[in-house]
């Protein structure tokens, strides 16, 4: 795609070097995110409690992310939301790919009035502004963490499904698909030996393009403070946080957990993209 | 589809680069403050200390009830050192039974409309005020009536010691211009008078013309209502000439300005609920009791295991006191309630007496199978109260309590309130508040009493000062409901409640605005400096 970078074009001229330098990134990346969801296991609690007298200290050796206004540990707080996040974004990835592949396959392959209503679905989710969507929900389900997790984790497919539903429609068009027909092959068993082998690159990038999405929904919706506790680590009650001290000077308290989040969204959008050029690099030479 | 799911990846780090801008921004704006861009005058300043009332400006509905009312005047008043005053009223009597007061009041009131003030209004006020069973609790009153122009007669179902701070805080409305959306568009005899009320965002008032004290020194005020933080980079903007910020902020210093550091009765505290778990109901049907905190060892030892004074320094950066009962600093208080706090060993000591013991290694004591467990709820929209919460949680730790923390919103806590430890905030110049808060009769399903806490021989001193017939002769009775040295409300006997800390209100002031002596102030968010703002004067040119 036109958003990859030229190392990449050159790189084509060296095959096995670019495939290398693709997995790499994959791997990574991979370890990366796997490191933040199980770092609290390793990390514990233990950085989560007040201590009067370490308030406010700036990064140090024994405080990489500083303290807050509590004496609390930024990094453990940080790490502890972000293992949240991701935790909450993966469900909600999964969930939006379980109801997007369903929908997007029934769409494609019954036509008519199926797919009419589909659309029509999908149209509706779009229409409404995605933060508004989420609070309607989230209020909806009763709040809380429950609240904000379900929310996610519900409003996330329409944009996959759209994409399924117009490589169904595609495949579907071919000769072989319209040859099975003939056959006289049920469309279940079309849409499961026909269309699931074209459609799972595309969900499976979808998919984990789809994180970042997530992450960042489940950190406006703390941000604005729905919901969770403000004393539990949540990656947008503690950028909210850090706001109300912006203006003493405690940059740190925003800056640190910030770039995590930024790191962790970034190496999900880099996953995703390297993934792709994996599994569909007729494309991805563009 | 691949770029429209890129946009959040970069879009957080516009969100970031922006926090980092406001950061570098409302730094150098510190520190090129010296000399502030004030418009500020004699004329106008602008107030952002927070305090507006989102059910209006009605005194008999409530406005007003920690006093200082601004658009009306009160028959009486505190001065800064607490003493009583005469404000509308020349004079006041209280019969031998202590069931009327006589009140004659001054001839030349006018409100702002330009109509004189008359006994009739003042009666027309408070019996609106018994029959409104507003905030402002008169209930006690059986009927106002005028004798004549300038005298008032109230008379009162049974004496009432605190009967006198009613006079002190009910504004008074003018009979002829009050209905339904008075609370909208206030007169009265105040120093000053609405100009326009924008909810939400800003009020502004100018001095009344029809005053009959001395003119206000300021001539116009804008209240603006705004967050914390706004506030406190409006002042650094040199944007408001009084600012009330959160003690965190306070430790910061903006030049220009002055912090002033008023000491207050605004207090925190643990309220615990008092009977054992499922033993009633409220009114309407929500549960009351805890089986933990029904227990008086618990109690004792949450009272002797908070470290107060760490609290203050930690929490409040120093701006504050140790609080051991609701009263700290008034006239009321029972010094002898006090307790040697931050003694984790002596905690133990009451824990291990009252049958608590470790017996599973858990670090959490036990008695009868039951852990030493409670859940503390906060409301989650207060920094300070989250702050209290966490810190007395990590406090009882070592001591075997485990506190579960929550944060929630007033709507959810109410129903939680009477079967949960609570994070309330209390603090008035009126002992009735003290009475409400122990009374068991008061305890009827709302935030008074919350904890239904019930002693026969409390209320019966409470019910002695509340009977007294002089808020002095009232006073012995008050301090032996605190402790008398065997019983008391207070942590060495029934430990009802855990207070923690009287919080001193911040604001920062400009240099050029004299604001006088203020007061202790009572609870009451930024608005009780304004007690005595008709004297406040500018002193630049």
């Amino acid at each position: 795609m036109t958003t990859l970078a030229p190392p990449q074009i050159r790189a084509s001229e060296k095959q096995s070097n670019r495939r290398q330098q693709t997995l790499w990134t994959i791997g990574l990346c991979a370890f990366f995110l796997a490191a933040i969801i199980l770092s609290t296991w390793v990390i514990g609690d233990a950085g989560l409690s007040p201590v009067l007298t370490q308030r406010n200290q700036p990064p140090s050796l024994a405080h990489a992310f500083g303290t807050d206004w509590l004496g609390r540990d930024m990094l453990t707080r940080s790490l502890h939301g972000m293992s949240l996040s991701l935790r909450v974004g993966l469900l909600a990835a999964t969930v939006s790919a379980l109801i997007a592949t369903l929908l997007g396959l029934a769409a494609g392959t019954l036509g008519g009035w199926v797919d009419a209503v589909i659309c029509w679905i999908i149209d509706v989710c779009f229409s409404l502004p995605h933060l508004v969507l989420l609070i309607l929900v989230a209020f909806a389900v009763g709040g809380g963490t429950r609240g904000v997790i379900i929310a996610v984790a519900l409003t996330h497919w329409p944009s996959l499904a759209r994409v399924v539903r117009a490589e169904v429609l595609q495949v579907n068009s071919s000769d072989y698909v319209q040859l099975s027909h003939r056959l006289g092959r049920s469309p279940a068993w079309i849409a499961r030996h026909h269309m699931v082998p074209h459609v799972i690159p595309q969900l499976l990038v979808g998919l984990i393009l789809l994180f970042p999405h997530a992450i960042l929904h489940e950190a406006a919706l703390s941000f604005i403070g729905i919901g969770i506790s403000p004393h539990l680590p949540a990656i947008g009650i503690i950028l909210a946080e850090s706001m109300r001290h912006l203006s003493t000077g405690y940059w740190w308290l925003g800056v640190m957990p910030g770039l995590l989040l930024l790191l962790s969204v970034k190496a999900f959008d880099w996953l995703g993209e390297n993934l792709r050029a994996l599994l569909d690099p007729r494309t991805s030479q563009g | 589809m691949a770029l429209s799911l890129k946009v959040p990846a970069w879009s957080i780090g516009v969100l970031l680069l922006g926090q980092v801008l406001t950061g570098c921004a409302s730094n150098s704006t510190g520190s090129s403050a010296s000399a502030p861009a004030s418009n500020a005058s004699a004329e106008q300043i602008v107030l952002a200390i927070g305090g507006e009332s989102e059910e209006g400006y009605d005194p008999t509905l409530g406005w007003g009830r920690y006093g200082s009312p601004l658009f009306q005047s009160t028959l009486l008043r505190r001065d800064e050192n607490l003493e009583i005053v005469n404000d509308l009223a020349t004079n006041y009597t209280v019969s031998e039974d202590g069931r009327t007061w006589t009140v004659t009041i001054r001839q030349d009131a006018q409100f702002s409309d330009g109509k004189p003030l008359t006994a009739a209004d003042v009666a027309y006020t408070f019996s609106k005020a018994a029959e409104s069973g507003g905030l402002t609790d008169v209930t006690v009153l059986e009927e106002a009536v005028a004798t004549d122009d300038y005298t008032v007669e109230l008379r009162l179902k049974q004496p009432q010691s605190t009967f006198v701070n009613r006079l002190i805080t009910v504004g008074i409305v003018p009979e002829h211009a009050h209905g339904p959306d008075y609370a909208r568009n206030p007169i009265g005899s105040g120093p000053y008078q609405l100009v326009q009320w924008d909810e939400g965002q800003q009020l502004i008032v100018e001095a009344n013309p029809n005053y009959y004290g001395e003119a206000p020194g300021i001539r116009r005020l804008v209240f603006l209502f705004t967050e914390e933080d706004a506030a406190f980079a409006a002042a650094q903007a040199g944007q408001a000439q009084v600012v009330s910020v959160p003690q965190s902020l306070a430790v910061q210093s903006i030049e220009g300005m002055k912090l002033y550091d008023v000491a207050s009765v605004d207090n925190r505290g643990l309220m615990f609920p008092f009977p054992d778990e499922g033993s009633k109901t409220t009114p309407d049907g929500k549960p009351v009791g805890n089986a933990v905190t029904s227990d008086l060892a618990i109690r004792q030892a949450v009272n002797y295991a908070v470290d107060r004074q760490a609290l203050v320094d930690g929490v409040l950066e120093g701006y504050g006191s140790p609080a051991y009962g609701p009263v700290s600093g008034l006239a009321w208080e029972e010094p002898n309630a006090n307790i040697e706090d931050a003694n984790p060993d002596l905690a133990r000591q009451i824990l291990a007496e009252g049958g608590w013991r470790d017996s599973d290694g858990d670090e959490i004591v036990e008695k009868d199978g039951l852990k030493a467990e409670f859940t503390l709820l906060y409301p989650a929209s207060d920094s300070t109260r989250q702050a209290l919460a966490l810190s007395v949680a990590e406090m009882l730790k070592p001591v075997g309590i485990q506190v579960n923390v929550e944060g929630k919103s007033w709507d959810e806590i109410t129903p939680l309130a009477h079967s949960n430890a609570v994070l309330f905030g209390w603090g008035s110049h009126d002992q009735t508040e003290m009475y409400n808060l122990y009374h068991s009769k008061a305890a009827q399903g709302d935030f008074y009493n919350a904890g239904y806490y019930a002693n026969q021989a409390i209320d019966q001193r409470l019910d002695l000062a509340m009977g007294a017939p002089s808020e002095a002769e009232a006073i012995a009775f008050w301090q032996a409901a605190q402790w008398d040295g065997q019983e008391g409300f207070t942590a060495k006997g029934d430990a009802a409640w855990a207070w923690l800390v009287n919080l001193d209100h911040t604001y920062f002031v400009h240099e050029c605005l004299d604001i006088g002596q203020p007061q202790v102030e009572p609870h009451g968010h930024g608005w009780p400096i304004t007690a005595n703002i008709a004297s406040w004067t500018w002193t630049c040119n």
